[in-house]
């Protein structure tokens, strides 16, 4: 029985090939953009530069977090580094809902893990991202006080509006 | 041959020679049970249940790990492990009537080896992976950037496929020797004995070695929580 051996080995590569694969194919991927891509908004710049720019600072938002849960975690927080991503988090919150235009869609034909819900149930997303504001500016002014236990109850609640906004209006990853 | 400790040694007896040892069948066990239990609170969001289930597997495969160097002699690797010849030698053996093998053969050497390496990435990229809000992550993530903690999180998603596609293949080869070669691989990892094998006296089971991969895997798995 020479199967197993050869499926192993099969399974093996295609696996490992089918990740390079997914690897590439991101959303900042070298994929082809579409003519909706392209397309220029009416406050300035391409769709696609649009779904960058959002990408780019939900990374920086979640590199924040991830200061604060680490230092959170940490024995010995670092004061300093929590001020400093509350800041940023607080200082992005406001913007969310602007980077959301509709001709950002994947309904059109655009790359992005955005979800199509966001623009069919407008006012849920745009009472969504005003919670997480709040929320965010109440994480800025706990960190500013230094005090651990607020800080961690205000990244709970600053989380949990994350989270609520990527399980109805972000694909699943 | 005389009786030991560690159970009957040759063929002599009627259970059977010991092929796997309790640690060997508790980690094999232990394991299928945890996989699913992994699978289930990755999918419903217990992220805090995940970790322990995960810790607990980087432990047990630690000391797995360890066993294959310090370990009774079917369970080291280098008792096992064989190159292309002994495997092709192997596969013009493979039909009834079917003697198996005192231990791991050479076809399903490569099952334990890509079993045994599929776990340790997984559990590698678990450790210091990040959810997409920040705010989950594995014990090690501080040592990362928020991004390579992400690519660990979808390395992490994407390779639970290799080891589902390796556990059906594993299974499914447990299967073909149960209906082609008449061989029933599953009670022999749970009784650890195989009628008709002839093994070289295991001696009695080594508690001090035993006890130092225990030791050793402990306190793997209580670092990477410091």
């Amino acid at each position: 029985m020479t199967v197993p051996y050869r499926t192993l080995g099969k399974t093996l590569g295609a696996g490992f090939a089918l990740f390079a694969l997914a690897a590439c194919g991101g959303e900042n991927g070298a994929s082809v953009s579409s003519e909706q891509e392209s397309k220029v908004l009416p406050g300035g710049g391409t769709v696609k530069e649009m779904v960058e720019k959002r990408h780019e600072a939900m990374e920086d938002i979640g590199d924040s977090f991830k200061t604060i849960s680490d230092q959170l975690k940490s024995g010995s927080p670092d004061l300093e580094a929590i001020k400093g991503s509350a800041a940023l988090i607080a200082e992005h919150a406001p913007n969310v809902g602007d980077w959301f235009p509709a001709e950002t869609s994947p309904a059109l034909g655009v790359d992005t893990d955005a979800l199509a819900t966001i623009w069919e149930r407008p006012e849920e997303f745009a009472a969504i991202a005003a919670k997480f504001e709040t929320a965010a500016g109440e994480l800025n002014t706990a960190a500013q006080t230094g005090d651990v236990e607020a800080i961690g109850a205000a990244f709970k609640a600053t989380g949990g509006q994350c989270k609520a906004c990527h399980d109805d209006f972000r694909e699943d990853d | 041959m005389t009786e030991t400790a560690a159970g009957a040694p040759g063929d002599g007896s009627a259970a059977g020679a010991l092929v796997w040892d309790w640690s060997v069948r508790v980690f094999h066990w232990t394991t299928v049970a945890l996989i699913p239990m992994l699978w289930w609170s990755a999918e419903n969001g217990a992220m805090d249940w995940h970790r322990r289930f995960g810790l607990t597997l980087m432990g047990l495969l630690i000391f797995r790990l360890y066993w294959g160097v310090a370990g009774i002699n079917t369970a080291r690797f280098a008792s096992f492990v064989k190159g292309p010849k002994a495997i092709t030698a192997y596969l013009a053996r493979m039909k009834r009537p079917y003697t198996p093998a005192a231990g791991h053969n050479p076809l399903g050497a490569l099952s334990v080896i890509a079993l045994l390496a599929a776990l340790t990435a997984q559990i590698t990229a678990g450790l210091f992976a990040v959810d997409v809000d920040g705010i989950e992550s594995g014990p090690l993530a501080s040592l990362v950037s928020f991004k390579q903690g992400r690519a660990a999180a979808e390395f992490h998603e994407f390779f639970f496929n290799v080891l589902l596609a390796l556990i059906v293949l594993h299974i499914a080869a447990v299967a073909y020797y149960f209906i082609a070669l008449k061989t029933n691989l599953v009670r022999t990892m749970i009784t650890g004995r195989r009628k008709g094998a002839v093994t070289a006296n295991p001696g009695p089971f080594p508690l001090t070695r035993f006890l130092i991969g225990a030791v050793l895997a402990v306190a793997a798995v209580t670092l990477v929580q410091l």
